[in-house]
């Protein structure tokens, strides 16, 4: 599947081979691989620091990578900038607007920026304004706009020549909760409506179930990737938090049965793949040893956090059984 | 790449010069200081009522030509300067990801501070018309010739150096090591023949002299032998012209050379902990 063939590469959005970022002696991203088909939803979830936004830049043709190849719509990005660029629409972590125009005035200088009619760009900014709530904003500085609004105009400007493929810097970082669930429809609406390509980086992990397909990144590598609903069931059954004082006894006593703990202050976690009963006898086994044991289902946020405590002791030889979990090629 | 980008940049150019009201009037105010203060200051003190130039003519009328320049010199210089202020607060980001070569960005950005530059020159030429201060053997074309060629030598220079420049934090250190003792060594306020050697030698050097030099030929001083041009008509359209060329195709090296623009798009990206 991941061999190279002209005919696969001109029908994935996004394909990246051994893509590498070298600064100085900091591999900011390692020898990524990653296919990201038309049309997909896809997301890179990392801390950070992971190498998320240099792989950004890189399929954005800002930063040139250092090694490796990667083809946006089949265009190479080392070699066809150009063409990338018109390919693709990217919204940054930071606003990309003129604060002193208005909201028409800066889609209608991004518009021409990408060589639209007039007339053209004055049908897709009203369009535009009125997906993202901002119709009765139109005229006004951008200045004066909340930082939500703000960011949907951002996302407005960078759709505005209808890119195949849409970038998505975190999109939703410092927003609260209203204004992010408002950019997440807008985005929905927005693929419902065009069915582009978008290709997101977040972590905020509860944005990404939405993602069709997702990717961890850890150090820049994909550490774990796949479905959203794939990789939850494949964490286990159940997570199981127990709240002790002696953690690390606890934690190696348990650790042949349960497999390795994620440790997280006073309290340890584990996978759980067992039933009820296993469970009921469990907490009979140590009850006057712990504070509380509990269970529940497995969400996204602990695959992140599986992802980023277990490849991390990749580095470290002792714990390499727990490596089966996580690495995918 | 066509048109519709190049004209997308100007026009944003010419919404801000004329939305920024302070720009435009510290625009109009600043050469005037100049011609009333220090134009007046210094015939009063040479020659009482208009002996300075030992030949009747007056100091204010020699700095014409240097008031009219700085209008240009000053407001192309800030405009590409500018550049710099887009790098950092986001403008910057929607060109770069735009579908055109990068130096095609140096290009419209120079032409957009040259008009930029012209439009203000224009306003401050009315205001000398108004004042009495144009005088009567004035060539229109040659004005035209010098009005464009100043603008377009005094913004390659600005975008040069914002292609070199990374913030704005030394923008201070721009204005008095760059824009003053190119205002200063040009001609403008003495001319050239005149200064001790090593100054002379300077003014030589700088470009900027030529656009003043040209001016002077365009609003001469009548009968005056010392407040008289410097250089050839043909030599400063040379200077100007070739200098600006060699500016803009430096700048757009430099800044299409994505090595150059990395770091900044690293600085950017890391200040925000990714």
């Amino acid at each position: 599947m991941m061999r190279d063939s002209p005919a696969l590469a001109t029908a994935l959005a996004i394909r990246a081979r051994e893509l590498t970022k070298r600064y100085g002696d900091m591999l900011a991203v390692d020898h990524l691989n990653l296919d990201v088909h038309a049309g997909e939803f896809f997301g890179l979830l990392g801390p950070n620091g992971s190498g998320k936004t240099s792989t950004i830049h890189m399929l954005s043709t800002l930063i040139r990578p250092t090694g490796g190849t990667a083809h946006i719509a089949g265009h190479d990005v080392s070699n066809d900038g150009v063409k990338v660029r018109a390919a693709i629409g990217v919204v940054f972590q930071e606003s990309a607007l003129d604060r002193n125009l208005s909201a028409a005035e800066n889609l209608r200088f991004a518009g021409l920026l990408y060589d639209l009619p007039r007339a053209e760009i004055k049908r897709r900014s009203d369009e535009l304004l009125a997906l993202f709530g901002l119709t009765d904003r139109r005229d006004k500085p951008v200045a004066s706009f909340s930082g939500g609004m703000r960011r949907a105009l951002d996302i407005a400007r960078g759709v505005i020549h209808r890119p195949q493929v849409l970038f998505l810097d975190e999109p939703t970082i410092g927003l609260d909760l209203p204004n992010r669930k408002k950019i997440w429809r807008f985005i929905e609406n927005l693929r419902a409506e065009t069915g582009m390509t978008v290709f997101l980086t977040t972590h905020y992990l509860e944005e990404a179930s939405e993602c069709d397909r997702v990717a961890f990144i850890k150090s820049g590598r994909i550490v774990q990737s796949g479905p959203p609903h794939e990789l939850v069931r494949r964490l286990g059954a159940f997570v199981i938090e127990i709240e002790a004082d002696d953690t690390d006894r606890i934690a190696a006593e348990l650790a042949p049965r349960l497999g390795h703990a994620m440790m997280d202050g006073e309290r340890i976690c584990f996978r759980f793949n067992g039933d009820a009963a296993q469970l009921a006898a469990l907490q009979t086994e140590f009850a006057d040893r712990i504070g509380a044991l509990r269970w529940r289902k497995p969400n996204l946020n602990d695959v992140f956090l599986w992802v980023n405590e277990t490849s991390a002791d990749c580095e470290s030889p002792a714990h390499t059984p727990s490596r089966d979990a996580t690495l995918q090629r | 790449m066509t048109y519709r980008p190049i004209l997308a940049v100007i026009e944003r150019e010419i919404v801000r010069l004329f939305r920024q009201k302070s720009r435009l009037l510290s625009a109009m105010v600043r050469p005037m200081i100049w011609l009333f203060v220090i134009g007046a200051g210094f015939d009063a003190m040479l020659g009482q009522g208009g002996g300075s130039g030992g030949d009747g003519a007056s100091y204010q009328y020699f700095l014409v030509p240097g008031v009219l320049g700085m209008s240009m010199l000053f407001g192309a210089m800030l405009a590409a300067l500018a550049t710099v202020y887009d790098k950092e607060s986001g403008v910057m980001r929607m060109l770069v990801v735009a579908p055109f070569e990068h130096y095609w960005i140096v290009v419209a950005k120079t032409l957009s501070a040259a008009i930029a530059a012209a439009i203000q020159a224009v306003l401050v030429l009315i205001l000398l018309a108004l004042l009495g201060y144009l005088s009567k053997d004035l060539s229109p074309p040659l004005l035209v010739a010098g009005i464009a060629a100043t603008s377009l030598a005094s913004a390659s220079t600005g975008m040069l150096i914002a292609a070199c420049t990374k913030t704005l934090d030394n923008f201070a250190v721009m204005m008095n090591l760059v824009i003053f003792p190119m205002f200063f060594l040009s001609g403008s306020l003495y001319p050239i023949q005149h200064l001790p050697d090593a100054l002379r030698i300077v003014a030589m050097i700088n470009p900027y002299s030529y656009g003043v030099d040209l001016l002077k030929h365009a609003l001469p001083v009548s009968g005056s032998v010392n407040f008289s041009t410097d250089f050839s008509l043909g030599l400063n359209l040379a200077v100007l012209l070739g200098f600006s060329a060699l500016a803009t195709a430096i700048a757009c090296a430099r800044f299409s050379r994505e090595t150059a623009y990395e770091p900044l798009i690293h600085m950017l990206s890391r200040k925000r902990g990714e």
